[in-house]
C-alpha cells in the first residue's frame, strides 16, 4: 500500500526558508521531535484504518513550492462565506488570521475575553503527537484566545476556517479559560476553495477550576478536502468540557479529542455525528486520561453511511491507577445504508483503579424496515419514511448540542444532508 | 349496492409457505365484519396483505377496492387511497414523534385529496378531542412513536390514528390482545364512535370477547388460509362455546 510520508529533510528545508520570529523556537523544536518520531503507517494500532499518504503528498508537494519560492508566500484573502449564525466570528484564511475579523473582536476584551496572534505567547504551544508536530514544525500564524476569571461571553466565539486556497493550511488554536468562566467556542471548518487541500489543525483547550467550555466542531469541507485535527482539553478542579461534532464533507477526515481530568469534579461530555457517502473517510478518535477521580465522562457518537463510505469510531477511556470515583460511559451507533459501506467501531476501556463505574457499546445496523412499513401504511412515502427514521437516529445526538445559537442551523444541515446521503440509496 | 372491498379467491406466501389458499370476501360500506380462526389460520396475513406488506407475495387472486386495482399500489398510496391498518403489534419508532407522524400522516392524506395542509391549531383540536374519547393523556402526542408505550397505551395510539385518519376502510388486527377489561372498553368505544355509513370496518380477532362491545354485521372463519364458515354475530357465540376444532375438521374434510 502506498505509505507516502512527509519527507523531514523538505520539511527542514522549508522551515528554513521562513523568517526569523517569536516562534522560530517553536517550529525547531517541533521539527527535532517529528524528524525523531516521523508519521504514523498504517502498522500503528492508532491509524491503522486511516491511510494519509494523499495528505502528505499534499505536503511535500506544498514544501516543495515553499523552497522553490524562498517563502511561504500568504495566500490571498478570499472572502468567507460565513453561515447565518448568531456569533463572534473570528476567520483564519488557511491557518492565518484574517486581520479584520480580529480587530473586530477588541470589544470583547470589555467582558474579559481577549483575542491575539499566537506569535503573542509562543510559549503555550504545545505538541505531543505526530500532525501536531508536523502542525508547529511550520507554524506562522494562529490564535491565541485567553478568557478571564469567571468572564463569559453574551454570543459564542465562532473561529471559520477558511481553507483551499493553498495546498496546505495549518492553523492552531489555543484557548486558556480561567477559573469559574464559562465560553462557548465553535470550530467551522468549511472551504473557500473547491482544490485538493489538506488542512492540519490543532486546537489546545485548558480549562481551569470550575470552568466551563463547550466547543462544537463542524466540519463541512469540500469532497476534495482533506484534514487531520486535534484537540487536547485539559480540565482542572470541577471543570466541564461539553463536546459535539458534526462531521458533514471532506474526503478523508480523521480527528482526535484527548480530554485529560488532571483534578476531581471534572466532568466530559463528547457527542458526534458523522454522516458519509460515496468515497468518503471520515475517522474520529478519542481519548479520555481519567487521572483522578471522582471524575465523569460521558460519550455518544453516531454514524449514519452510504455508498463505499468508510468510517472509524475509535473511543478510548483510560482509568489510571487512584483514579476511584471514576463514572465512564461511552457508546457508538452506526447506520448502514449501503453493503458497501464500511464501520470499524472500537470502544475501549482500561482501568487500572478498583472503585469505578464503567460501560461502552457499539452497534452496527439497518433502517428497520418494519417502522417503514409501518409509516408507509400511514401515508408516508417511502423516501420520507426513510429520512424521518435517519433524522430520527442522529436526533439522538443533536439533543446534546451544547450551544443553543448553532440548533436550528445544524437541524437543517442535517436535513439537507441526509437528503443527498439518501438519493445514493438503492431500494 | 356495489362493495367497497372486493377479494377474490386471494392466495398469497410469505417465501415458500402459502398462507392464504383462496380468500373470497366482500365488504361494502357501512359494515362490520369480523374475521375469526385459530392460530395461523392466516388472519394477519389477510390484513398486511390488505396494507401492502412487502414481506408476502400474492400468488393468485385480486383485490379491489372501489373497483380499483388494489394490489398494484404501494403501501403508502393505498394509505392514502382511505386504507388503514391497525397493526397487532405497532411499531415503536423512536425519535419521531407521534404528533410529527400523524400530522404527516393527515396530510399526505390531504395532499393526495388536493386539499391543503391542516394547520397547527385546528391539529391539535382534533388530536385533543379524540385523546380524551380514547382515555389518553395528551402527552402521548410529544413522545416518540409508541416508544415506551405499555401494550395497552399502543393500541389506544392505533385507534387514535384510526380516528384522526378517518379510513373508509379499518382493518383491526387483533386490536383487543394484550388488553385489560379497562383499555378494551376504551378502544371499543373510541371504534364504535367511528362506525359510519360511508365506513367498513374489519375486525381481525382470535377471541369474541371483543364483539361482545362491537357487534358485528358479519363474522367469517378463517382457517387453513381460507373462509370455512360465515354468518352473523351468532357464529362468533358459537365458536366461544365450541372453540374452532370442528370447523378445522370441516374444511379438511
Amino acid at each position: 500500500m502506498n505509505q507516502a510520508t512527509v519527507q523531514p529533510e523538505l520539511l527542514q528545508a522549508a522551515q528554513s526558508q521562513l523568517a526569523g520570529d517569536a516562534l522560530s523556537a517553536v517550529r525547531r523544536t517541533a521539527l527535532d521531535a517529528f524528524t525523531e518520531n516521523g508519521l504514523p503507517t498504517l502498522r500503528d494500532e492508532d491509524w491503522r484504518y486511516t491511510n494519509l499518504a494523499p495528505a502528505n503528498e499534499l505536503s511535500n508537494d506544498w514544501l516543495r513550492r515553499v523552497i522553490d519560492a524562498g517563502s511561504d508566500a500568504r495566500p490571498e484573502a478570499r472572502a468567507a462565506s460565513l453561515p447565518d449564525l448568531d456569533v463572534h466570528w473570528l476567520v483564519l484564511n488557511d491557518g492565518h488570521v484574517d486581520e479584520a475579523s480580529l480587530a473586530a473582536l477588541g470589544s470583547l476584551a470589555e467582558s474579559g475575553v481577549t483575542v491575539r496572534h499566537i506569535a503573542d505567547c509562543p510559549d503555550a504551544v504545545t505538541a505531543d503527537g505526530p500532525y501536531d508536530r508536523l502542525n508547529a514544525a511550520l507554524l506562522q500564524d494562529g490564535v491565541h484566545i485567553s478568557v478571564a476569571a469567571d468572564a463569559s461571553l453574551d454570543r459564542p466565539l465562532a473561529i471559520y476556517f477558511n481553507d483551499g486556497g493553498t495546498s496546505v493550511s495549518q492553523a492552531r488554536v489555543i484557548v486558556d479559560v480561567a477559573s469559574g468562566a464559562r465560553i462557548d467556542l465553535v470550530e467551522y471548518h468549511a472551504s473557500g476553495a473547491a482544490d485538493a487541500h489538506f488542512a492540519n489543525n490543532v486546537t489546545q483547550l485548558n480549562i481551569a477550576a470550575g470552568a466551563r467550555a463547550a466547543l462544537v466542531r463542524v466540519q463541512d469541507r469540500d469532497r476534495g478536502h482533506f484534514q487531520v485535527g486535534k484537540l487536547t482539553a485539559r480540565l482542572h478542579a470541577d471543570a466541564v468540557l461539553d463536546y459535539a461534532s458534526f462531521d458533514f464533507g471532506g474526503a478523508l477526515v480523521r480527528q482526535d479529542v484527548c480530554a485529560e481530568i488532571l483534578e476531581p469534579g471534572g466532568l466530559v461530555r463528547m457527542h458526534g455525528l458523522y454522516l458519509a457517502d460515496s468515497d468518503q473517510h471520515i475517522d474520529n478518535h478519542t481519548r479520555v486520561d481519567h487521572r483522578v477521580g471522582p471524575a465523569q465522562s460521558r460519550e455518544e457518537f453516531r454514524g449514519i453511511l452510504n455508498g463505499n463510505a468508510r468510517c472509524v469510531f475509535n473511543g478510548k477511556a483510560i482509568v489510571h491507577a487512584g483514579a476511584d470515583g471514576t463514572d465512564a460511559e461511552q457508546s457508538n451507533h452506526n447506520l448502514l445504508l449501503s453493503a458497501n459501506a464500511e464501520i470499524d467501531t472500537k470502544p475501549e476501556l482500561e482501568i487500572y483503579a478498583d472503585d469505578v463505574k464503567c460501560s461502552h457499546g457499539a452497534t452496527v445496523g439497518q433502517l428497520d424496515d418494519s417502522a417503514i412499513f409501518y409509516m408507509q401504511s400511514r401515508g408516508i412515502g417511502r423516501d420520507r419514511a426513510q429520512h424521518l427514521l435517519t433524522r430520527a437516529f442522529a436526533g439522538q445526538i443533536l439533543r446534546h448540542l451544547p450551544i443553543d445559537a448553532l440548533q436550528d442551523h445544524l437541524v437543517a444541515r442535517i436535513d439537507e444532508r441526509l437528503d443527498t446521503l439518501l438519493e445514493e440509496t438503492v431500494t | 349496492m356495489k362493495p367497497m372491498l372486493e377479494i377474490d379467491n386471494l392466495s398469497a406466501s410469505i417465501g415458500d409457505t402459502a398462507i392464504l389458499n383462496g380468500v373470497t370476501l366482500n365488504v361494502k360500506a357501512g359494515e362490520v365484519h369480523a374475521i375469526m380462526g385459530p392460530n395461523g389460520s392466516g388472519k394477519s396475513t389477510l390484513a398486511q396483505v390488505i396494507a401492502g406488506h412487502p414481506n408476502y407475495t400474492v400468488t393468485g387472486g385480486s383485490v379491489r377496492f372501489f373497483g380499483n386495482d388494489l394490489l398494484e399500489l404501494e403501501p403508502e398510496e393505498r394509505a392514502r387511497e382511505g386504507i388503514f391498518m391497525g397493526f397487532q403489534y405497532p411499531v415503536e419508532i423512536a425519535g419521531v414523534n407521534n404528533a410529527y407522524l400523524l400530522k404527516a400522516a393527515l396530510n399526505a392524506r390531504r395532499k393526495h385529496r388536493d386539499e391543503k395542509e391542516i394547520d397547527a391549531f385546528e391539529f391539535l383540536q382534533a388530536a385533543r378531542e379524540k385523546m380524551r374519547l380514547l382515555d389518553m393523556d395528551q402527552s402521548f402526542l410529544n413522545r416518540g412513536v409508541n416508544e415506551g408505550f405499555s401494550g395497552g397505551e399502543k393500541k389506544r395510539n392505533e385507534i387514535l390514528q384510526m380516528a384522526m385518519l378517518e379510513p373508509k376502510l379499518a382493518i383491526l388486527d387483533e386490536t383487543d390482545s394484550g388488553l385489560d377489561i379497562d383499555a378494551l372498553k376504551a378502544v371499543a368505544n373510541g371504534i364504535n364512535t367511528l362506525r359510519d355509513p360511508e365506513r367498513a370496518i374489519v375486525l381481525v380477532t382470535h377471541y369474541q370477547r371483543l364483539l361482545d362491545y362491537i357487534e358485528p354485521d358479519h363474522v367469517h372463519v378463517l382457517s387453513a388460509g381460507r373462509i370455512v364458515r360465515s354468518g352473523d354475530k351468532s357464529l362468533a357465540h358459537e365458536l366461544e362455546e365450541r372453540g374452532y376444532d370442528w370447523l378445522k375438521e370441516a374444511a379438511s374434510a
